[in-house]
């Protein structure tokens, strides 16, 4: 059957029977969340077990069963591998993996996947996992990918079930309060798997801070824990920034990012209590600097400014630009310390910031939003999740929630990288849909939305160089030789989900070229 | 292999060529992704090979991401590099079709933005930042053993981009291979070529020979290729008359300061090149030509540069040298008609107009008196701005209140 989108979606997928994407806001649901589980207690019960083979046991984790996780450490992270290790040790099979996010430091997980010990994953796979299962890895299902705020829905709607939730924490106490702004090795908020936290059956809180009662911030906190396990080590704060600090140097990215923030500066949005989302990675950090000086410049003081925290998001509240910083992981070290310090450094989860089935949505309240892409079409949808060659190499993020909640969401991309153009006539996969963005930015100049008119205008009277996108994919595409194209099969080795839970697309096995 | 040619790197945008004469051509890729590219980068490379005749060749490319007309430039580079086999000749150079926007004598140059000749990775896009006159360098960025493949390259790139605004060359001083410069780069019509370590009017006349020389061979009109000479030594700055009056080639004096105070053995002060800038800025004018200051050399000092363009601005130059895509933008500032001057050139040319219809000799705006050089002046200001009008709309304020999309 074909999406909204006109994509073509099996009925079924794997074991789950599929909803197909009917459009950003087609979906309208009411009624009761999954139940939580509950479990009363008496005073004095001790929660320290000495292992995580220790609390494997005690949690009662069997083979087929379902474990989750956060990725707050993110290439820093030594907790997954750990508890996988563990797990393989004690001989347990066809584990289902719920991870917000893997990152290349999870490698090893193919040997786990390969021996029979992972059979299935559901969450964001960046890097090497992902390349193996587009290489023809096998997994017993196909892969889910979903973003921050659909993850968050899919458990507390009860879509998808955890059986052990293990939450890294850089500090904890021995009742099970935890949080990742504090303790040696600090990473940032760790909120992601609250709910987590809260739907699992056993929640496992991994340290290797225990401090006196009551560990704080309360992040994670003691109703929701049954067991804390003190490890050596439980991630490097200093891989949280891989890459993302980097302010980039080269001339055309640089351009980009300039007409990115120029753009918002055009936009009727620009004005007082503007508020807009800044990501990490080179030309959204830069995008971000030029729009906090075009505030300056114009005396404007932002409402809030959300996204993984990064150091200039940090500078623009100290300099007084804007009011408060909502952050839901930290992209850098400056960010990890002035949460602990600054009140207006808010923590924020993606329940409160992103999931479609709540009552409200701190996206919804964004202005603007700067986004990148891997590639763009003439419909404006956006792929993040696969590269040109078919390969299933990055997770969501919060590219959908964000972009489906920013009045003005705005695709930082170039136009080619290296030999190979980033606008086509049709993604490869979609991710986030044309209908939700608004304006694509590339170094040959902008193009907006035909939806947009109004906005359109604004950028033109601004003098802003607004091209139609198939003028610059054209330009682009004379500058190189037509790709090869793979050829894709049945086989789907991915569901891309909305974030309500219907699903856009699906990623196929390649099996052979053109 | 012995006789082994290697051009072009393993730097990101480029790709490194290894030819050897061989009995059989044969090309081998190594790419990044071959499913995706191996097929294009052959075509490119078979049809390099064919356009430069009966080649046989070992070829090995190695890619990093290389646009066609880097791929393109790599392998003429290296196959014309590559000594013939016996009996054979080397190949011509390519010949290729390039058109090239217009432009006019006195068309505005703000900036002039200089990127490496032989650094795809800096070339790819350059056309992008909106400078007046983007200057390709074959002269101090490239190294003594790259210039041969940066000419190629470079008139590869300028067949290749449709430059919106002006695209020159700067080539080597004729003695130290400028004239092969010329008709190398001469096949892709640059608008114009810039000529550093300029010194007397002889140095002009004799590149404008190589210029109507070059023309004749790829059928251009004779006179069509602008010179920027430039002037960096002591010498070249007291000859700046001669130099710049002696061609009607010449459009524009530029000024080269870090070569200037090695030469005269002064240190970088505004003082110490006060009097640099002075004369070239009178030569030119006095040669009805333009003025282009230095370049300014800490890309990070927004501050500096905006500094020494308005002082350059001050001293009547038109236009300043750029290193880096994003000074641009402040040179642009610096030398373009404010609001408020705008206004004033506009009340003088009514004022002279009206004087003109009334038959009235002298100009006056609320009794005082405009002579003539203000006039044109005035004339001149306007002339530009409408210029820079028509190349994109002008910025303007607005939008506010309109309606959100939810």
């Amino acid at each position: 059957m074909k999406n909204a989108l006109g994509r073509e979606i099996p009925k079924t997928i794997g074991s789950r029977s599929v909803e197909p994407y009917a459009g950003a806001f087609a979906k309208k649901r009411s009624g009761l969340k999954a139940p939580q589980p509950q479990k009363s207690c008496v005073p004095g019960e001790n929660k320290v077990l000495p292992s995580l083979e220790a609390a494997i046991e005690a949690a009662g984790l069997k083979s087929g069963m379902t474990i989750s996780f956060h990725h707050s450490f993110r290439e820093g992270d030594r907790v997954i591998n750990q508890v996988v290790d563990a797990c393989a040790r004690m001989g347990l099979k066809d584990l289902r993996l719920l991870p917000t996010a893997l990152f290349g430091t999870h490698a090893k997980l193919v040997d786990h996947i390969k021996a029979g010990v992972v059979s299935r994953i559901e969450g964001s796979m960046n890097g090497p996992v992902g390349a193996y299962i587009s290489q023809g890895g096998k997994l017993r299902e196909p892969a889910t990918l979903r973003s921050h705020g659909g993850r968050w829905r899919a458990i507390e709607s009860g879509d998808v079930e955890i059986d052990v939730a293990f939450i890294a924490a850089s500090q904890a106490d021995a009742y099970g309060n935890a949080n990742g702004i504090n303790g040696r090795t600090p990473c940032g908020p760790i909120t992601f798997c609250i709910v987590d936290a809260q739907h699992a059956k056993k929640t496992v809180v991994v340290t290797n801070d225990l401090a006196p009662y009551p560990a704080y911030p309360l992040e994670i906190q003691q109703g929701w824990v049954d067991y804390v396990v003190v490890v050596d080590e439980v991630g490097d704060p200093a891989q949280i920034a891989s890459g993302t600090l980097e302010m980039t140097k080269s001339p055309a990215r640089l351009r980009i990012a300039r007409l990115a923030a120029d753009a918002v500066v055009a936009s009727p949005y620009f004005r007082e209590g503007l508020s807009f989302q800044g990501g990490a990675g080179g030309v959204s950090l830069a995008a971000t600097m030029y729009l906090a000086e075009a505030m300056e410049k114009a005396k404007i003081v932002g409402g809030f400014v959300m996204g993984g925290g990064t150091r200039v998001m940090v500078e623009m509240l100290h300099k007084g630009l804007v009011r408060t910083i909502l952050d839901g992981q930290a992209f850098d070290p400056i960010a990890v310390a002035s949460l602990g310090k600054d009140p207006a450094h808010v923590i924020m989860n993606p329940g409160l910031y992103a999931n479609y089935d709540s009552r409200g949505c701190a996206t919804y309240m964004l202005d603007a939003a700067f986004l990148g892409a891997t590639e763009v079409d003439l419909d404006f949808n956006v792929n993040v999740n696969t590269h040109s060659d078919g390969q299933l190499l990055h997770g969501i993020g919060g590219h959908q929630d964000v972009a489906a909640g920013a009045k003005m969401t705005v695709i930082t991309a170039p136009s080619i990288r290296g030999r190979l153009p980033v606008i086509l006539d049709r993604v490869t996969t979609v991710t986030t849909p044309g209908e939700v963005v608004d304006v694509i930015v590339t170094e040959r100049g902008l193009a907006v939305n035909p939806k947009r008119g109004d906005l359109k205008e604004c950028l033109l009277a601004a003098g802003l160089p607004v091209r139609d996108l198939a003028e610059i994919k054209a330009e682009a595409d004379g500058l190189v030789r037509p790709l090869g194209k793979p050829v894709f099969g049945d086989e789907v080795i991915a569901a891309i989900e909305w974030r309500d839970g219907t699903v856009i697309d699906v990623v196929r096995k390649v099996e052979g070229w053109q | 292999m012995a006789d082994e040619i290697v051009v072009g790197s393993d730097a990101k945008g480029d790709c490194r060529i290894s030819a050897a004469p061989a009995k059989v051509t044969a090309v081998e890729v190594t790419t990044g992704d071959p499913h995706l590219f191996e097929r294009g980068i052959r075509e490119v490379v078979d049809e390099t090979l064919a356009k430069l005749g009966r080649v046989r060749a070992d070829v090995a490319v190695a890619d990093q991401g290389a646009l066609d007309y880097v791929l393109a430039a790599r392998v003429e580079a290296a196959v014309r590099l590559m000594s013939p086999g016996t009996g054979a000749q080397a190949p011509k150079a390519i010949v290729p079709e390039t058109r090239r926007r217009p432009s006019e004598q006195d068309a505005p140059r703000r900036s002039r933005l200089y990127a490496p000749g032989n650094s795809p990775r800096i070339l790819v896009g350059i056309e992008l930042h909106g400078a007046d006159c983007v200057l390709v360098d074959l002269e101090d960025s490239v190294p003594p053993a790259e210039k041969a493949a940066a000419r190629v390259l470079v008139k590869h790139l300028l067949t290749a981009i449709d430059f919106p605004n002006e695209v020159w060359v700067r080539i080597n001083p004729l003695s130290l291979g400028g004239a092969d410069d010329v008709r190398e780069v001469l096949l892709a019509r640059p608008h114009g070529v810039a000529l550093p370590k300029a010194e007397s009017k002889d140095d002009i006349l004799a590149l404008a020979k190589e210029l109507a020389d070059a023309e004749r061979a790829v059928g251009a009109p004779r006179g069509s290729t602008w010179i920027m000479p430039i002037l960096e030594t002591g010498k070249g700055v007291l000859h700046a008359e001669e130099i710049a009056s002696a061609d009607p080639r010449v459009v524009a004096v530029a000024f080269g300061a870090e070569d200037y105070t090695r030469d005269v053995g002064a240190r970088r002060t505004p003082e110490a090149l006060l009097f640099a800038r002075s004369m070239i800025v009178a030569a030119a004018k006095a040669a009805g030509v333009q003025a282009s200051d230095t370049v300014y050399a800490n890309v990070d000092d927004e501050t500096g540069l905006a500094a020494e363009a308005k002082l350059a601005r001050d001293l009547g130059f038109d236009g300043k040298g750029a290193i880096h895509p994003a000074q641009v933008p402040a040179l642009h500032a610096a030398f373009t008609p404010s609001e408020k001057e705008m206004e004033e050139a506009r009340k003088i040319v009514a004022a002279a107009e009206e004087a003109e219809a009334r038959g009235i000799g002298a100009i006056a705006i609320g009794g005082k008196m405009i002579d003539r050089p203000v006039l044109e002046r005035a004339k001149r200001a306007i002339k530009l701005a409408e210029r820079l009008g028509s190349r994109r709309a002008s910025p303007v304020d607005g939008c506010d209140g309109r309606e959100a999309r939810r």
